[in-house]
């Protein structure tokens, strides 16, 4: 099978787009809300979301012949559960800084409506291959709305931006004193959840907008 | 439709395989992790101490311990203030306060200040830190937030510089020479008031957490006043 046929770009891009789990199916907000503060913090996210995403979806893709219909929300679950615990573990391990700025959303991963929903309505209908393009599409269509509403609640709620970078973050950028002093501030409703839901909203509309995506009536 | 022999088999084989992986993670980084923890509480310990990290040489875990090792001497006192022998880090302050730890800073062979341990209640979640003082036993040197549970932008400041700078140059002990430890305010400071050098600004929004360290402050550095009475008393630490 070739790699990048038209289906498989349409698998990938999809949900990249315009059918993005976040900002049109409107899944897995709670992280979204959570780990946005900083861009550094959204990116480990996006990684490890894609990293469980990928690898559950692949796995029950493998035995999804063999799943017992009965069982199969606990298989899922306890496939899901093993990899984020996997993931966390790795990460207190080699990116603790990290690991204690995210602290139960790693966890939380577990309970993300996305990577549940990807397993069942994809994964156990599909060859391996395809599963893991899904989930990487799904887990890049995540991430790009995080890694977007972060770069906003981190610029103008703490006036700063963070790369990743193994210990406390890099900061790439950070508002200059001057300007502090000219009476700029920076606006604390963004470091606080309702900031995040305020972007998440706008993104949501510009992206409907551009894909000219309207409620069915 | 399965035979349950056959559910059960498979839900059996899948927990056997899962559990397996999640066991052979951990054995494989346990070391790890618990170095980090270790790494990070002297971290603390030293941020308190005002050792300031410098963009030269960041604090990655062998450079934290390097300093610790070179500049801390870490006993532990009793509430007599009296040495006695401990594993530090096997103390539960929370737990045991009998067992007080201490961490001084040693530099050229001057001590130049008193790391402790402190921890409690805040609104939601019991905030832990290290509070160091100069060796007159009642400056503040330095305070450290680094875990606690309070509302991110709220409670959850305190663990920031512009809340923790605050504490830097008050005094812990009142004009009778008792602890009575630094109280948070709801509000700002009113430097003509002549309690001031004991307080500090609150922080908007988080009367209640700034509450919960102000008397926590009180109660665990009110452990230490024999030791400290001792140390200004001999002059020696």
């Amino acid at each position: 099978m070739e790699l990048f046929n038209s289906e498989s770009k349409k698998i990938i891009n999809d949900p990249i787009n315009v059918n993005n789990p976040i900002s049109l199916q409107v899944l897995g907000i709670c992280s979204a809300l959570a780990v946005t503060i900083r861009l550094d913090q959204a990116i480990i996210m996006t990684l490890a979301v894609i990293f469980v995403l990928c690898s559950s979806n692949v796995i029950l893709s493998l035995i999804r012949d063999y799943i017992p219909s009965r069982v199969r929300i606990v298989i899922m679950l306890s496939v899901i559960a093993s990899l984020v615990s996997v993931v966390d573990e790795l990460l207190q391990a080699y990116l603790y800084d990290m690991s204690k700025q995210l602290s139960v959303f790693v966890g939380l991963i577990i309970t993300n409506c996305i990577i549940m929903g990807r397993a069942e309505a994809f994964a156990l209908k599909n060859g391996p291959s395809k599963a893991f393009l899904d989930g990487l599409g799904n887990g890049l269509g995540y991430g790009m709305i995080i890694i977007i509403v972060s770069f906003f609640r981190e610029l103008f709620g703490a006036g700063t931006i963070t790369l990743p970078d193994g210990g406390a973050g890099y900061v790439l950028f950070s508002i200059p004193e001057a300007w502090y002093a000219a009476g700029y501030e920076n606006i604390g409703l963004l470091v606080l959840s309702p900031g995040a839901f305020f972007i998440l909203g706008l993104v949501i509309w510009t992206q409907r907008e551009i894909f000219g995506i309207e409620e069915g009536e | 439709m399965h035979s349950n022999n056959y559910t059960l088999g498979f839900v059996f084989i899948v927990t056997v395989i899962l559990g397996t992986l999640l066991s052979f993670t951990k054995e494989n980084v346990r070391d790890l992790q618990e170095y980090n923890l270790k790494a990070d509480v002297k971290k603390n310990i030293l941020r308190s101490l005002n050792f300031v990290e410098t963009e030269s040489e960041p604090w990655s875990n062998e450079v934290v311990e390097r300093i610790f090792n070179k500049n801390v001497q870490a006993f532990c006192v009793n509430t007599n203030g009296d040495l006695v022998d401990c594993i530090l880090e096997e103390v539960d302050t929370e737990r045991n306060i009998e067992v007080l730890p201490v961490y001084l800073k040693v530099v050229d062979n001057k001590t130049e200040g008193i790391a402790v341990p402190v921890a409690g209640k805040g609104l939601w979640s019991t905030v832990f830190g290290y509070i160091a003082l100069e060796p007159d036993t009642d400056t503040v040197l330095g305070i450290q937030f680094y875990k606690h549970g309070e509302t991110p932008g709220l409670g959850g400041e305190v663990e920031k510089a512009w809340f923790t700078n605050n504490f830097v140059g008050k005094k812990i002990r009142s004009n009778d020479d008792k602890v009575i430890g630094i109280e948070v305010l709801k509000g700002k400071v009113d430097s003509s008031n002549p309690y001031s050098m004991h307080q500090v600004d609150g922080i908007s929004g988080a009367t209640v957490t700034g509450k919960g360290v102000g008397s926590f402050l009180k109660e665990d550095l009110g452990r230490y006043e024999s030791y400290f009475n001792k140390v200004r008393a001999d002059g020696t630490i």
